[in-house]
């Protein structure tokens, strides 16, 4: 079976509200995703699976997730 | 003082009248003075989901052309204690009324109801201006759609540049078949993208279908999104109501029997 398409919508979803959040177009958004992911791999070891960014309309958050300890 | 809601979604076709209408309708049962307003100009739907339509003399744009008096322009649902629809005009476009306009009439409502709700129509333009214009906080509609998540966001965001801070989250016609076989987003996936409290989930049902085709309410009805609209209505009068679990419909002898019910 392929990918459940609720997680399609969820990526499409996410991206979209970045940009619009931003204002910005969803390729920009992506850019800035992707700079900020790499920005903190240089610090951090993570991995993009367990990398998201959230822009509400007053915070960014930045959630990385994955193994502990 | 009564409290001003404005019901919104920027989509159209999520449930934004059905809504209004059944909360209405649900805080009349509860014993609220209640006032519903159809904002929508041109295109009138709150009169004819709620089965009033046959009863329109005045509308919204006669109250504020000084056409006619307030009180002549009031429908008054008798099947309710305390409800009362103010319908919308069907021959006058958006611009018939400005939102300082709004903002006098609404001030001149909110002494004699709890709660004054607001139908909102669709889009980001003036509609939408008109009916922020006098609200003290908001209820956004949405279905688990990426479409409609993306403009519930916008309209979020749109509503904190209005001031209105007090903004509150249903999520409409959500299957939980398709939410279990990963083919639609959950509760839990859409509150943590929007990011706001969460009022309520109505079930996508069938007899919402059935009774708005009636002109009768689905709240206070023992179906799936009856009793969901009920708790809707309970939250908003501040009391806890916990989240129905959507879990165990129906099994198959209730809707063997519910078929014979029905005649």
């Amino acid at each position: 079976m392929s990918v459940p398409s609720v997680d399609v919508a969820k990526e499409r979803l996410k991206t979209l509200l970045l940009a619009d959040r931003m204002q910005c177009t969803p390729e920009t958004a992506e850019k800035f995703s992707a700079d900020i992911y790499h920005t903190i791999s240089k610090y951090l070891e993570i991995n993009p699976k367990d990398f998201n960014i959230q822009i509400t309309h007053t915070d960014i958050h930045i959630k990385i997730t994955g193994e502990k300890h | 003082m009564g409290e001003v809601i404005v019901i919104t979604s920027g989509k159209g076709g999520v449930g934004k009248t059905t809504t209004t209408a059944n909360i209405g309708i649900g805080l009349a049962q509860l014993g609220k003075k209640i006032i519903v307003i159809d904002t929508d100009l041109g295109l009138r739907n709150l009169d004819v989901v709620m089965g009033l339509e046959n009863r329109i003399v005045y509308n919204l744009v006669d109250v504020i052309e000084g056409s006619c008096r307030l009180k002549q322009a009031l429908i008054k649902d008798k099947r309710f204690p305390e409800l009362y629809l103010l319908p919308s005009a069907q021959t006058r476009d958006k611009t018939a009324v400005s939102p300082e306009q709004m903002r006098k009439l609404i001030a001149d409502l909110k002494d004699e109801f709890d709660y004054i709700l607001l139908d909102c129509p669709a889009g980001i333009e003036q509609g939408f201006e008109n009916a922020v214009a006098g609200a003290d906080r908001a209820i956004i509609v949405t279905t688990p759609e990426v479409s409609a998540i993306r403009d519930a966001d916008r309209i979020i965001g749109l509503l904190e540049i209005h001031g209105i801070k007090k903004n509150d989250l249903i999520i409409n016609r959500l299957r939980i078949d398709m939410v279990k076989h990963g083919d639609m987003m959950s509760v839990e996936d859409v509150t943590e993208i929007l990011a706001i409290h969460l009022l309520g989930v109505i079930p996508d049902d069938e007899h919402v279908v059935i009774a708005t085709n009636q002109g009768e309410p689905i709240v206070g009805t023992d179906c799936m999104a009856g009793q969901a609209y009920s708790n809707v209505c309970r939250r908003i009068l501040g009391e806890e109501v916990p989240a129905m679990d959507f879990g165990k419909t129906e099994g198959f002898l209730a809707r063997f029997s519910s078929l014979f019910k029905r005649n």
